[in-house]
């Protein structure tokens, strides 16, 4: 088992667990810096690995959680807290995990796992970030989860190819940055109108 | 000449776009509508015998470009209702949404149509905060989250198709639409089962599809109605296509529990019947031509599902008659809703005194959307519903053709209050000045 795996999928598991925003923001940046160490180890050293290695660090590591913390610094202390994780999302993430198992016994005849901890890890990951954007109230929660879905996508590529294509990775990295500014734009908007960043008062509209 | 010229249009307007920012005026916006208009004609040219030949691209490309046109001149009248939004920054996210539009309609890669797909997202939903109240920022929440995380559970899919095909060493080429076709059978049959499953509910999302659907009303009734009319005329359609296209290339085979063709009947018929039914309840008038969209999207996927050739035709005579049907009412709903200062359908009443030509092209859109013949989509539904007869789809032909009477029965008795109705909200603006734009777009 990768130490670095086992570290990234402890930092999911604090991300659902934590409520102090700052600290989400942290294990967001840390997720980042496994991630690009993870990236640039995949595979044999090429400018171009290093060059999606490097750009995976600049940007989730330094730039998504510098833009996230400009969401948080207009917040007032009660802002900075997210309420308490529902008992039903604990149940969630434990059948997640063991789902992932599951999914595990399901690809094994088919040799497509070429490292099974890692990829156990990557889903579990991705499938801990679905739970937490359902259970999760804060408008920063919501973000830290969608890229904590994310970064469990590209362990996933990893664990199973050993990288994705040059040009999906530095696509969806820009997506991921597009993404994360226009959310945190609008968290911006939503607190100013809405005065709270509780997501429970986005429900006007009814789907 | 390659199509790929046709993403000059969307670059060119995207730099005038940058360069107007912070001086426009309405003289600009018009400026910006001609030239989508002579990218229209160019294109057009371009794409003429591929459109002829019955290439799925060309139809695409042809298609969307012929929607951005009409949406670039909506816009001109749109912005002039809405002086708060910015005209530079608007162009600015428009043009990269129609980019984007035009890059899924070019994509033979199943990764770049996913990287297109997502940045449709953004750029849609950028559109929609411009507007800057609640409804729209909690729609454009709701409207990324959403689309996002089904979107990332198509590259899960994705991720799984290339983690097979990786012995060929092709890298970004491996997920060809082409490459996926002919190298199909050296995915393991559970792989490709497990991959169907994630790429028809992570694009389903987006192409919204029951029961993926839930940012759609909220989006596309708070973005502006130039956008809707792209959004729901062209992105929808696009998204079903490329679900279409992967199940295409990369069939699961008969045995299968979970096949393309059977996950997209089973959404669409659950997508036709619950639009229909949700379009009784509506109040909103763009909600209620959301909902149309996702009764109209699941046919197509119904038809995609049947897979034949003479369905698939019929599923692209669906998307192009509802493109140009959907966008227009899009648009005049816009207006309507401007000129009334409501959106809802019960204070929107009596067109047919106040305006008789807004009146008669209202009617003569819900009544095409509604499918009356000889009206475009009476005719395409009607080879959908013919192709599924062949192929004894029984069942499904008893669910949606109920679903498509009752959706007749709807519209027309909103169209009814629409016309009709006692007058119960004051209008807006005097009649001298509220009939330019109405009739300019309706």
């Amino acid at each position: 088992m990768n130490v670095i795996d086992l570290l990234f999928f402890i930092a999911a598991l604090g991300l659902l667990s934590v409520r102090n925003v700052y600290l989400s923001i942290g294990l967001v940046a840390i997720e980042g810096l496994l991630i690009s160490v993870m990236v640039s180890s995949s595979g044999p050293l090429s400018w171009v690995s290093g060059l999606v290695a490097l750009s995976t660090l600049a940007i989730k590591a330094g730039l998504i959680p510098a833009v996230l913390s400009r969401l948080i610094i207009a917040l007032p202390a009660e802002g900075l807290k997210d309420q308490p994780l529902p008992l039903w999302a604990y149940a969630a993430a434990v059948l997640a995990i063991f789902g992932t198992d599951h999914i595990i016994h399901l690809l094994a005849p088919s040799h497509l796992i070429q490292n099974e901890p890692a990829f156990f890890f990557a889903l579990s990951t991705v499938y801990l970030g679905l739970v937490m954007i359902v259970a999760r109230r804060h408008l920063l929660s919501q973000i830290a989860a969608l890229v904590s879905v994310e970064n469990g996508l590209v362990l996933l590529a990893v664990s199973m190819s050993g990288s994705l294509p040059t040009f999906v990775e530095l696509g969806i990295l820009v997506d991921l940055v597009v993404a994360v500014t226009l959310l945190v734009w609008t968290g911006h908007q939503i607190h100013r109108e809405f005065k709270t960043t509780d997501i429970v008062v986005l429900q006007r509209l009814k789907g | 000449m390659s199509y790929d010229w046709s993403l000059l249009g969307p670059l060119i307007l995207l730099v005038a776009a940058a360069w107007m920012h912070g001086k426009s005026g309405p003289g600009w916006c018009r400026w910006i509508a001609v030239l989508v208009a002579a990218n229209f004609l160019a294109v057009s040219y371009i794409v003429l015998h591929g459109v002829f030949a019955g290439s799925w691209r060309a139809i695409f490309i042809a298609v969307t470009n012929l929607i951005a046109l009409t949406s670039s001149w909506d816009s001109i009248y749109w912005l002039r209702e809405h002086p708060s939004v910015s005209p530079g920054r608007y162009y600015i996210w428009w043009s990269l949404f129609w980019g984007s539009l035009i890059v899924i309609s070019l994509s033979r890669n199943l990764a770049l149509s996913w990287l297109a797909m997502e940045f449709s997202t953004l750029t849609s939903a950028a559109l929609i905060i411009e507007i800057g109240d609640r409804h729209s920022l909690e729609a454009a929440w709701k409207y990324i989250v959403i689309a996002s995380v089904g979107l990332i559970l198509g590259l899960i899919g994705i991720v799984f198709v290339y983690a097979s095909l990786r012995y060929q060493g092709l890298s970004w080429a491996a997920l060809d639409f082409s490459n996926l076709h002919a190298q199909y059978f050296n995915i393991a049959p559970p792989v490709r089962e497990l991959a169907t499953i994630f790429v028809v509910s992570g694009f389903g999302t987006k192409a919204g599809l029951v029961p993926f659907h839930t940012w759609l009303p909220d989006a596309h009734s708070e973005a502006p109605s130039p956008v809707s009319g792209l959004l729901s005329g062209i992105l929808l359609g696009l998204s079903v296509f490329t679900i279409a296209r992967f199940t295409i290339a990369v069939p699961t085979g008969s045995g299968a529990l979970f096949s393309g063709p059977r996950l997209l009947t089973i959404f669409g018929t659950v997508s036709v019947v619950i639009g229909a039914l949700a379009l009784l309840a509506q109040h909103d008038i763009k909600r209620l031509l959301a909902y149309s969209s996702i009764e109209q999207i699941g046919i197509i996927a119904v038809a995609v599902g049947v897979g034949t050739r003479a369905a698939i035709a019929a599923a692209l005579a669906q998307f192009v008659f509802h493109a140009v049907i959907k966008s227009s009412l899009f648009y005049g709903a816009g207006h309507l809703t401007a000129r009334y200062g409501t959106k809802s359908i019960d204070g929107i009443t009596d067109l047919i005194t106040k305006s008789r030509s807004s009146a008669f092209l209202w009617t003569l859109g819900i009544l095409a959307l509604a499918g009356l013949p000889p009206l475009g989509l009476a005719y395409s539904e009607w080879l959908i519903m013919s192709q599924l007869w062949i192929h004894h789809s029984y069942v499904v032909v008893l669910l949606t053709s109920s679903a498509l009477t009752l959706t007749f029965a709807a519209l027309s008795r909103h169209l009814i209050r629409n016309l009709w109705g006692p007058a119960q909200l004051q209008d807006r603006r005097t009649p001298s000045s509220n009939q330019a734009p109405a009739q300019g777009v309706l």
